[in-house]
């Protein structure tokens, strides 16, 4: 299971990371990126089986990434995607499912929260 | 024909009166003295000095009437040993005057007055600094109490200051986070070894068991089967700690999520400060006219207004002087 985590901040990238690892993840599985551009250039490198994407970021927020995703992404327009953010209104999860995000998840949250949102996955 | 005429003399004499008369009325002095410069040009136009002294020898009758003449006008006798004493008390005076002035006493030398300027020099340094502290502290007041306004420093840009709390704070947030996943990993190893020794002591257990099922009468198979099923429980226990310690080091890496939202707070207070800058910017813009000379004092803004009485009399009284 390979996962992308996207976020500006590094302290967040870590949190996502350590509870991914909880979830049985080993560190090489999961790579780590900063904003939707360098998360994009990944994304031309490699495969992704689940990706994890912040809303607000630099160069190029995290419902951008998500568009180009599902717009351009060949190898990746279906792959699963999980918006964590700040974001906690209601008119913004609706644009970000409408978007093409298959889950969402408003920061803070716990390990247990993720976990259950990225199961369905894990099983699949 | 060098020597001067008794006509000659007599003029210079009363050229001489004149101009002690004339003291108190400089022109007349001014005429005389032209009188006297034509006569005396004469006089040196015929030679040299050493033809004007038998001139001098044969005035010499005539010096006792000249000095009657001279005291007899305004009281001014030739008496040059009279000056002596006068010109000596000058000095005395001046010396006791300037002895009484901070025990300062002419002996010679310089070193008193030195000292003393040197003083005056320090008094006037520490008065120097004194005033710029004075200044300082006067000026640091008034910004404290809001009457002028914090310098434009680098320290007090608003938006600068929130973008350096964010950055330290996320560089703050990681050396935590690096310290919590250090005491995680360390808890890794320990579990790691642990679970060695509970499989090494769990073994022991089975074989001590089969031993003491074998040997009933030897009891040692018996109480060693008892210590280390003791030992097993506490390294059970210590597992525990170990695992619940590990759920308190994730519920704080968890917590630290706080740190991204307490950024995104402050970039939003950010992002309004800029705007109100751009608009504040916007409004109060000139489109790059030059600034006009403003007034200092309009009609009602103080009691430093004149009033139209204040004009008048000033009027009034500006054309009488001119």
């Amino acid at each position: 299971m390979k996962i992308l985590i996207v976020d500006d901040s590094s302290t967040m990238r870590r949190i996502i990371g350590n509870v991914v690892q909880q979830l049985g993840v080993p560190k090489d599985d999961f790579d780590e990126a900063e904003d939707g551009v360098v998360a994009w250039k990944l994304l031309q490198e490699k495969k992704y089986d689940v990706i994890l994407t912040d809303w607000n970021m630099p160069n190029m927020n995290g419902l951008e990434l998500v568009k180009k995703i599902r717009s351009e992404g060949s190898a990746h327009k279906t792959t699963p995607t999980v918006m964590i953010t700040t974001e906690g209104g209601k008119s913004e999860v609706i644009t970000a499912l409408k978007a093409g995000v298959n889950n969402y998840i408003v920061k803070p949250f716990n390990a247990q929260t993720l976990k259950e949102k990225l199961d369905p996955f894990f099983k699949n | 024909m060098s020597s001067m005429t008794q006509e000659e003399i007599e003029a210079l004499m009363n050229s001489t009166a004149l101009v002690d008369e004339a003291q108190q009325e400089e022109p007349q002095v001014e005429e005389s003295m032209d009188d006297i410069l034509s006569q005396i040009d004469g006089v040196i136009d015929d030679g040299d000095s050493v033809q004007e002294e038998p001139s001098l020898e044969v005035n010499e009758q005539e010096s006792s009437d000249i000095d009657a003449i001279l005291a007899g006008i305004d009281g001014i006798e030739d008496n040059d040993t009279q000056e002596e004493p006068e010109e000596s008390f000058e000095n005395q005076d001046i010396d006791s005057i300037l002895a009484s002035i901070d025990g300062v006493v002419d002996d010679g030398s310089t070193t008193q007055m030195e000292e003393v300027a040197q003083e005056v020099t320090k008094e006037t340094s520490a008065t120097s600094s004194n005033n710029s502290d004075d200044y300082q502290k006067d000026l640091d007041s008034k910004i404290e109490q809001g009457i002028y306004p914090m310098p434009v420093e680098q320290e007090h840009k608003v938006v600068n200051q929130l973008s350096q709390v964010a950055e330290d704070s996320e560089a703050k947030a990681s050396q935590i986070f690096d310290v919590l996943s250090f005491i995680l990993d360390e808890n890794d190893i320990i579990g790691r070894n642990l679970t060695t020794s509970s499989d090494f002591i769990t073994s022991q257990i089975v074989l001590l068991e089969r031993l003491a099922q074998k040997f009933p009468n030897i009891e040692i198979f018996e109480e060693q089967l008892l210590k280390a099923q003791e030992a097993k429980t506490s390294l059970e226990g210590v597992e525990s700690i170990i695992g619940d310690e590990n759920g308190k080091l994730f519920e704080a890496m968890e917590l630290m999520q706080f740190h991204d939202i307490n950024r995104q707070k402050i970039e939003r207070v950010m992002s309004v400060i800029r705007k109100l800058s751009n608009y504040l910017n916007g409004l109060f813009e000139d489109d790059g006219k030059p600034e006009v000379q403003i007034a200092k004092h309009i009609s009602g803004d103080s009691n430093e207004t004149v009033t139209a009485d204040d004009l008048d009399s000033l009027i009034a009284q500006y054309s009488q002087e001119h």
